[in-house]
């Protein structure tokens, strides 16, 4: 039987995780600029909107965890290695390679194994 | 390797084990009501590690690759297993620690895979030549 508390639980888990991932390629772009000083590497517009994303994704979180148990909880948050891959390669030109690819699909598998009982309520 | 690499990378993963507390904090504020004495004492712990993870961060993307650096939080999976059973008594299953080994692995390849294309440079910088396979 399909535990359908748990998948919304899950997707609002991954949610919080994907937004994560733009925040983190918005630190990226900020840490690859020059910054008159360090006040201003901290307070300048991306870095504080990426905050704000971090601190919304801090709820998704929460709430998930209602649910989700917390040994699945990092483990989902892996998905985060997906998104930076993609929109690392879409903004920050990153490559991927073969392997990486590969290493990617690897991630999903052991996501998809580590859920599969809590998913499936076996 | 650097050894300069190796100290960042030493405290990268100080960091990552103090910040895998925010998961029990996460977890701990979420059996609370919202707004409640209690679940505001364990949201505020969660907002001042991501504090201290904000300051952290962002000096550590300075000194490694952010895939190197992501690829390491990888971690924060054993510390999520580790958590659950001491923290909060559930049960790990076989195919949770098969799935956490199955993506350490992934994330071994993705890691490496990186390193395929910028070669053994120490450059932050992703580099415009794409190797040989």
């Amino acid at each position: 039987m399909i535990n359908k508390d748990m998948i919304v639980f899950m997707i609002i888990m991954l949610t919080g995780t994907f937004i994560s991932s733009i925040a983190q390629i918005m630190l990226k772009k900020a840490a690859q600029r020059e910054y008159p000083n360090k006040l201003a590497e901290y307070l300048n517009p991306l870095v504080i909107f990426a905050y704000a994303i971090f601190f919304s994704a801090t709820f998704c979180a929460l709430y998930a965890y209602k649910v989700v148990p917390l040994s699945l909880g990092p483990i989902l948050e892996a998905t985060g290695y997906i998104w930076v891959a993609i929109m690392g390669k879409i903004f920050l030109g990153e490559r991927i390679s073969k392997r990486k690819s590969l290493g990617l699909v690897v991630i999903i598998i052991g996501i998809a194994i580590a859920s599969s009982r809590a998913l499936l309520g076996f | 390797m650097k050894k300069e690499n190796i100290k960042w990378l030493f405290i990268l993963h100080l960091i990552i084990l103090i910040y895998s507390i925010n998961g029990i904090s996460s977890k701990m504020a979420a059996s609370y009501d919202f707004l409640s004495k209690e679940w505001i004492f364990f949201y505020g712990i969660v907002i001042a590690l991501l504090g201290f993870y904000a300051i952290a961060w962002q000096q550590i993307l300075k000194h490694l690759p952010l895939i190197t650096s992501y690829a390491n939080k990888a971690v924060t999976t054993i510390w999520g297993l580790v958590w659950g059973t001491l923290v909060f008594h559930e049960t790990i299953t076989i195919e949770r620690v098969i799935g956490a080994a199955v993506v350490i692995f992934g994330v071994y390849l993705v890691v490496t895979g990186d390193e395929e294309i910028t070669g053994k440079s120490d450059s932050d910088e992703p580099s415009k030549e794409v190797s040989n396979d």
